[in-house]
């Protein structure tokens, strides 16, 4: 079932290769491209039955598979869901067929278009179901290569640039964690006898504290150069702004959920202690990001540029979530990440329909758009308060949520977290309002088309998911909690186990009440420094 | 009677190469003759004879030793080899090689090569280095014409022969104190505590001549002259052949005879690891011909495969031959491509050369993107299991800061061989150039390489599998 899910869009990508023979015929592009979409459609419809399928009540992970690979290492083709990779999946579901859309009017050799559109499909699918170590390693690293082509070749001016800019940026983080990973399958061969890298064997490996702080900074500068935290998010606004639409809604819809999805994975419950330690310094980089991000987004003359930097600025949201360790702030991170694939996502497919139209993204080249394309900017005023988080629409939810989480963790970060939500709605607002409304100030603007049946097609499930996610997020928080819960018990309840290790059994003692469950995510130690 | 088992796959090479040499010398001028399928004849059978004697451990005068661990290098070689004969049909029409010596020597370099992996003497294996460094050295020169042919082979020529000077030098301290140069000998000597001078005196040394065969840093300096200068073809026969013979030649005598200096000369070895890595990926970067790029390339590729020496574990042993075979189809596929886009006047081998091809020929441009994401170590492709076993046997013996400067060398490398995925793909061409057809055989060579290529990152169980069998007989 999953291997059918993670695999479908791989070989669809192979049809679409080997269909249509040789060159780029108009006539054969409209076919390469449905051909494209169709099955990128029945990989979401696949999702979707996948969550049908899925048994809610259940912490573990469903749908498994596991395959010995390279047995003589203990790598195992391993696979599986819970409530966290479910909605990542159906997410990624979504916006594959969307981007597949928004890039209609790509004219350059579209067959490897669609072909990378669709391997790069399969990587993300893996990556997410992935519970062997090194399998997740091998998809997280093949995923590089389709996004490098899709903005090397169909992106804008400094493409190039962008693209190496990209692929070398988040090597050189995934490297180091190549390392760890290795290095924690042969801690798990020193205490067993036995190498693994099955996530679920590692989860129990003990460690050093010095090895364990090593492991966890490699893991989490991989995670955190993908989210991008902030100070590693400088390859983001190259990258997001240079790629094609398809890319921009793929990159920021799903690739940066990768991050944060590796943190809460990875990093957080394969090194608890450590994770424990540094909690405070990644919420401080977040919060820093959040601000950051969002300042940085008010003064973009670029329409792409801004949505890139918002990203900055929501993916912190999501960071501190996750490092406050609170039920409520892990679920409400979990939501937002689906939050932003939505919204952002769909953000990208707005600009990617204006600059279509005027070829350009520069916010001081629009103005009035209200008067001339009002299905559009109706569209674009829906995912604009999806992104602003307005009660009622989806991101109002999950940053509420994890605002809520970290106020219980960290009041002061949290509060000047806060501040980023109405600053993005300052940022974003002015934006709407330069770009839609007062006059129409530039003639070239009189005579712009409104919402062609394609772009209907992409604005309707958007802005659906978006509502429907702000008015029932019962029914996406629900699945998600066992889970949720489960992972939360591996982050926190390793620490006491970890003191009885090192400090002995009557030291345990007199900790046990600064464990109590959900309260904390945070060892003793770093627990007394951040109440300071 | 069985006395000749051993040799059978090198004497198989070798009456090839004979074959070779009278159909040139019968051959009227200008009359066209299949001398390359001579050479597939000779390899396919020294392949199919290693494969029968896998598991018998046949042993000739002593000296020879068709262990598993000979046979899967012959194999690997017999893969190179073929892969060469299959490109150079081709080439040398083209190029007007002198068509009988050209398949005549690279069949002797492989049969020197072969003897190489196979030896268990030291005297031997120095024999089997010159019979194929000399193969070689000409085959660099081959094209009399060219000036820069003849400098790189001459060049070449040079410093091999003051290489081979400092292994034999070592061999001579190694018999000081065994007595012998058999390594079996050697390695009971050097087991006993021998006088500490003379024993690292001779690892020095014989350490020093098989820097200079694998191109590591300090002993790299005729490498990027050598690969610029030679025919591309050639090029790509060596820098992957002469790799995998010197390396089954370094890990049989560092990892059995001279593993008790183990905590001698794993220091040495690191150093010249690190710097080789560092300096291969680093100079490479600054390149803009492909030949000298993949030059440095295969220098960093060498400190990596040190890096499996240095761990000197059964993984190490295992992910070196891995690693060889991983190189030796990427790497001969890469420049096998540059090989057969080339022409006489127009080599076809300077970066710029590369822009737009995917638009005139995709396939080419696509197979070409296969190999090089092999060689940066991307999955699903050998290059990225051949890494990863490289590098978790050093994990596992806690070379970390090896394996990081490795990991992140292996970042940088990645940027050149983008680099020319930039100029195929994202570059438009200045303007269209004839670019030569590549035959129906070349073509399946290529097709090969890449199903190699991707069966080894994808499925590369079976292939360990053998590699951990072959290497039991040296520890």
């Amino acid at each position: 079932m999953l291997s059918l899910i993670v695999f479908l869009p791989l070989a669809g990508a192979l049809v679409v290769l080997l269909a249509g023979g040789r060159g780029d015929r108009p006539e054969r592009e409209s076919i390469v491209k449905g051909l494209a979409l169709a099955v990128s459609v029945v990989t979401f419809l696949a999702t979707l039955y996948l969550w049908w399928r899925f048994d809610p009540l259940n912490a573990d992970f469903q749908f498994i598979e596991n395959r010995p690979w390279l047995p003589q290492f203990g790598i195992a083709y391993h696979l599986g869901v819970d409530g966290i990779s479910l909605f990542l999946i159906v997410l990624t579901g979504f916006l594959t067929p969307l981007a597949m859309m928004s890039s209609w009017s790509v004219h350059k050799s579209v067959k490897l278009f669609s072909f990378f559109l669709l391997a790069l499909e399969t990587a993300m699918l893996g990556v997410f179901v992935s519970l062997d170590l090194f399998l997740f390693y091998v998809f997280w690293d093949a995923m590089l290569i389709p996004m490098y082509f899709l903005i090397g070749i169909w992106g804008y001016e400094r493409r190039i640039y962008a693209a190496v800019k990209f692929i070398l940026y988040t090597m050189a983080g995934s490297v180091l964690m190549l390392v760890a990973i290795i290095g924690l399958a042969y801690a798990h061969s020193a205490a067993t006898g036995q190498p693994s890298f099955n996530l679920l064997d590692l989860y129990g490996v003990r460690l050093s504290d010095t090895v364990e702080t090593w492991f966890f900074l490699a893991f989490t500068v991989a995670f955190a150069i993908k989210v991008p935290l902030f100070p590693f998010h400088t390859w983001l606004p190259d990258a997001h702004v240079e790629a094609p639409t398809a890319g921009s809604v793929i990159l920021a819809g799903v690739l940066l959920k990768m991050g944060t999805y590796g943190l809460l994975r990875f990093s957080f419950p394969l090194f608890p202690h450590a994770a424990a330690e540094w909690a405070p310094v990644l919420a401080v980089l977040a919060v820093i990001g959040i601000i950051y991000g969002a300042l940085v987004a008010m003064v973009q003359p670029d329409l792409k540029k801004l949505v890139a930097y918002s990203s900055v600025s929501h993916l912190g949201f999501v960071v501190l979530g996750l490092c406050s360790s609170t039920v409520n702030g892990v679920q409400g991170a979990v939501y937002q990440m689906l939050n932003h694939g939505v919204s952002t996502g769909g953000l990208f497919m707005v600009v990617g329909m204006l600059s279509d139209r005027r070829h350009t993204r520069l916010i001081s080249e629009f103005g009035g758009l209200k008067a001339v394309v009002p299905r559009l900017v109706a569209a674009f005023l829906l995912i604009t308060l999806s992104s602003i988080a307005l009660p009622g629409m989806n991101g109002f939810i999950g940053e509420f949520l994890i605002l809520l989480g970290a106020f219980r963790w960290h009041p002061r970060l949290a509060a000047l977290a806060a501040t980023g939500v109405i600053l993005s709605a300052v940022y974003m607002l002015w934006m709407f309002q330069r770009v839609n409304y007062g006059e129409v100030t530039n003639e070239k603007n009189r005579r712009l088309p409104d919402l062609s049946p394609r772009e209907w097609a992409l604005m309707v499930p958007t802005v659906a998911a978006a509502i429907l996610m702000g008015v029932l997020p019962g029914v996406f928080l629900r699945p998600m909690e066992p889970s949720v819960v489960r992972t939360l018990d591996r982050i926190n309840s390793a620490p006491a186990s970890r003191t009885e290790n090192r400090l002995g059994p009557s030291n345990l003692g007199s900790r046990t009440p600064d464990l109590a469950p959900r309260t904390k995510g945070r060892s003793p130690r770093s627990g007394a420094t951040s109440h300071e | 009677m069985n006395n000749f088992a051993a040799t059978i796959p090198i004497l198989i090479v070798a009456l090839s190469a004979i074959a070779a040499m009278l159909a040139e010398a019968f051959r009227q001028p200008g009359e066209r003759m299949p001398i390359a399928g001579l050479g597939l004849i000779g390899l396919a059978g020294a392949a199919i004879a290693s494969c029968f004697l896998w598991d018998t451990d046949a042993q000739s005068f002593g000296v020879v030793r068709a262990d598993n661990f000979a046979l899967f290098i012959n194999l690997i070689l017999c893969t190179i080899g073929i892969l060469t004969m299959v490109f150079s049909v081709d080439v040398v029409e083209r190029e007007e090689l002198p068509e009988g010596e050209y398949y005549a020597l690279t069949l002797f370099a492989i049969s020197g090569m072969m003897l190489m992996a196979a030896a268990t003497d030291l005297l031997v294996i120095f024999l089997a280095l010159e019979v194929l460094s000399l193969a070689v050295y000409v085959l660099t020169a081959i094209r009399r014409s060219s000036v820069a042919a003849a400098e790189a082979g001459f060049k070449y020529f040079l410093l091999g022969s003051l290489s081979s000077a400092f292994f034999l030098y070592g061999i001579a301290f190694a018999f000081a104190i065994a007595g012998s140069t058999r390594l079996d000998q050697i390695g009971t000597e050097m087991a006993s505590g021998p006088s500490a001078t003379l024993a690292l005196l001779s690892v020095g040394l014989l350490a020093v001549g098989f820097a200079f065969k694998v191109s590591a840093v300090p002993f790299h300096m005729w490498t990027p002259d050598a690969y610029e200068g030679a025919p591309t073809i050639v090029t790509a026969f060596m820098s992957t052949g002469v790799k995998a013979a010197a390396f089954a030649a370094f890990v049989r005598v560092f990892l059995s005879t001279l593993e008790p200096l183990q905590s001698n000369w794993v220091p040495i070895l690191s150093a010249i690891a690190a710097v080789t890595m560092i300096v291969g990926t680093v100079v490479g970067v600054l390149q803009s011909n492909i030949k000298r790029m993949l030059a440095y390339s295969s220098i960093a590729h060498a400190g990596y495969l040190l890096l499996g020496i240095i761990a000197a574990n059964s993984s190490g042993k295992a992910a070196v031959l891995f690693y060889l075979l991983a190189y030796a189809v990427a790497n001969l596929g890469a420049l096998g491509i540059v090989a057969l886009l080339g022409t006489a006047d127009r080599p076809h081998d300077q970066l710029r050369d590369f822009a737009g091809l995917w638009s005139t020929r995709p396939g080419l441009a696509a197979l070409m993107t296969v190999f090089l994401l092999s060689l940066g170590g991307f999955p699903p492709t050998a290059g990225f299991i051949a890494k990863w076993y490289i590098f978790a046997a050093a994990v596992q013996e806690g070379h970390y800061t090896l394996t990081i400067i490795a990991v992140l060398s292996s970042v940088v490398s990645v940027f050149f061989y983008l680099r020319i995925v930039v100029m195929m793909y994202m570059t438009e061409e200045p303007a269209a150039q004839p670019r030569p057809r590549v035959s129906v055989p070349a073509m399946a060579g290529l097709a090969f390489a890449m199903l190699a290529t991707f069966y080894l990152g994808v499925l590369p169980t079976r292939v360990i599998d053998y590699a951990l069998q072959s290497i039991q007989t040296i520890f």
